[in-house]
């Protein structure tokens, strides 16, 4: 998760590159550092200092970080020729690699040659059976050839192994979901609020989950995770205001005729239901109505 | 009785800093030759297992009021169940330490040259300062002392009238080996190898990680009350609406 000044600075340096402005590699070393996904800049960026031999040397050794993450970046923005350029210089110059074959394998994977990917990336394992990247990759491949069977059989391998892998989680968690699997994914999500339990969107995901599983308990536990995200949130977040309400109508519904304690909250709703309107008043006003509409069908029904 | 000794300029000169700057130029030698001699350690898949079960563990007990009750009690039971629980131990393995750290020979090479880089440059240096800097008084320590010192202290000098706080060059020694940890951290970055005291205190207790903290990390996670945070949290998203709102 990249912190709020972290973003800023990123932004920042972002507009001072694209404007002519100097700093290109300190905004791919940010980049680098923050692991975000910024391909096309790095790739523009990157090759500019890369093809003028006066600022590649004055990088030093980093020069070859900088060949590798262009490489990636290439190859992510489907430039395969100028990935396969990058890899070559990198291979001359470090032979029997084991990043350099790793960025091969990457590279096999994004032409699209599957089978040949997937042996280069077993080969690297069989030597390196507890490099977690190569792991990481075979999953995408699976994913991406729509084997998401495989995908999850070799996600849980992994993290029988690295179970301390929170990005692991949640691409688990996400796989499940597209599945319909949700007791699975409810699980993954418990995990993540295990190990980030300030971040509100997990309180969010997991609170859909439970939505959808449905049934009473579900219901009042994802009714508790919307409003712990709307405390962690400060009451912005418009997702989790609907979501109480919803709830609140769904288990006015089941639990109709039984006084169940409803003690704990009783003005959470239509507080939601306020602060719900007051928003589509400021952000898209001409949509209030339907809100209203939609809110008054949700009414508990006492 | 204590007159002041006026100590010539010249033992500072001549003794002080260069033992000083000797000092230092070994440290950084030996960081760099300890990072040319560090042979690339293989991971163990158990090591990196254990480690992450760890973790894992602890972030259950550091996040156990954010879930359901349910679910906590199950993955507790997943970690401490007494047959195929993952941090249940089983007595017969315990006592493992000592023999696998001497039946895998990588590893005792490994802890042998840590030794070695650090024990040899400290007694030729030890051997040195003894040899040209001894019989004379070299520096004035600006606090007094007792008489329990004059043995550690003085030693080359042989009056046993001169105050305490005029120390010998052992001395000096002794206080550069200890105080440049902050110079080496400055200039090498942390993490370096002349980190002596530490790994001093490290080679005395030696056991090995992993068994230990599994049966530690079981003990806290039995300990664990489960107290959910989340009906609370229902009331303060209330309380934030109506903030928000008024």
């Amino acid at each position: 998760m990249v912190s709020k000044t972290e973003e800023t600075q990123l932004s920042n340096l972002e507009t001072q590159v694209d404007n002519g402005g100097g700093g290109a590699w300190e905004y791919l070393s940010l980049v680098r550092k923050l692991k975000v996904r910024r391909s096309d800049r790095v790739l523009k960026h990157g090759l500019s200092i890369l093809n003028d031999p006066k600022k590649r040397s004055s990088l030093g050794p980093d020069e070859w970080t900088l060949y590798e993450q262009v490489a990636v970046a290439a190859m992510d923005c489907q430039s395969l020729d100028v990935a396969k350029d990058c890899i070559k210089v990198l291979q001359k110059k470090f032979p029997e690699s084991k990043r350099v074959g790793r960025l091969e394998g990457m590279l096999l994977e994004a032409k699209g040659a599957w089978a040949e990917a997937e042996k280069a990336y077993s080969s690297l394992l069989e030597d390196n059976p507890l490099d977690q990247v190569i792991h990481k990759r075979r999953v995408a491949m699976a994913k991406a050839q729509g084997n998401v069977s495989v995908a999850i059989e070799w996600l849980n391998k992994y993290l029988e192994i690295f179970m301390a892998d929170h990005d692991a989680w949640r691409e688990l968690a996400e796989i499940y979901v597209s599945l319909q699997m949700y007791k699975q994914a409810a699980f993954c999500y418990e995990e993540l609020i295990l190990s980030q339990s300030m971040v509100p969107l997990f309180h969010l995901a997991y609170a859909d989950v439970l939505y959808t599983l449905g049934g009473l308990e579900n219901l009042q536990n994802a009714k508790k995770y919307y409003a712990s995200t709307i405390d962690l949130t400060g009451g912005k977040n418009t997702r989790a205001l609907f979501g109480i309400c919803l709830c609140s109508s769904a288990i006015g519904q089941i639990a109709k005729g039984r006084n169940k304690d409803d003690k704990e909250s009783p003005e959470l709703q239509s507080l939601a239901a306020t602060a719900l309107e007051r928003e589509y008043k400021h952000k898209a006003s001409d949509k209030l109505s339907l809100l209203t509409a939609a809110l008054k069908g949700l009414k508990v029904p006492s | 009785m204590a007159e002041d000794l006026v100590l010539d300029t010249a033992i500072r000169d001549w003794v002080l800093i260069p033992l000083s700057v000797v000092m230092v130029l070994i440290g950084i030698l030996r960081h760099f030759v300890s990072k040319l001699m560090r042979s690339s350690q293989v991971p163990d898949a158990k090591i990196i297992k254990e480690g992450q079960l760890i973790v894992r563990a602890r972030n259950l007990r550091s996040g156990a009021n954010f879930i359901p009750p349910r679910s906590f009690r199950a993955r507790r039971f997943y970690f401490s169940n007494e047959e195929n629980g993952l941090l249940h131990v089983p007595k017969g393995q315990a006592p493992n330490p000592q023999a696998q750290m001497f039946s895998d020979p990588n590893m005792a090479m490994d802890m042998m040259k840590k030794n070695l880089s650090m024990i040899i440059p400290q007694t030729l240096t030890f051997a040195w300062v003894n040899f040209f800097f001894s019989g004379f008084v070299a520096a004035k320590i600006p606090f007094p002392l007792t008489q329990r010192f004059r043995s550690m202290l003085q030693n080359g000098i042989d009056l046993s009238t001169v105050d305490v706080s005029y120390v010998s060059s052992r001395s000096w020694y002794f206080l550069n080996l200890f105080g440049l940890r902050g110079l080496f951290s400055l200039i090498l970055g942390e993490d370096n190898a002349t980190d002596d005291t530490q790994r001093m205190m490290q080679m005395s207790g030696f056991g090995f990680d992993p068994t230990k903290s599994l049966g530690a990390e079981k003990d806290s996670l039995d300990i664990v009350q489960h107290d959910w945070a989340l009906p609370k949290f229902e009331q303060r998203a209330e309380a934030v609406l109506r903030k928000v709102l008024s």
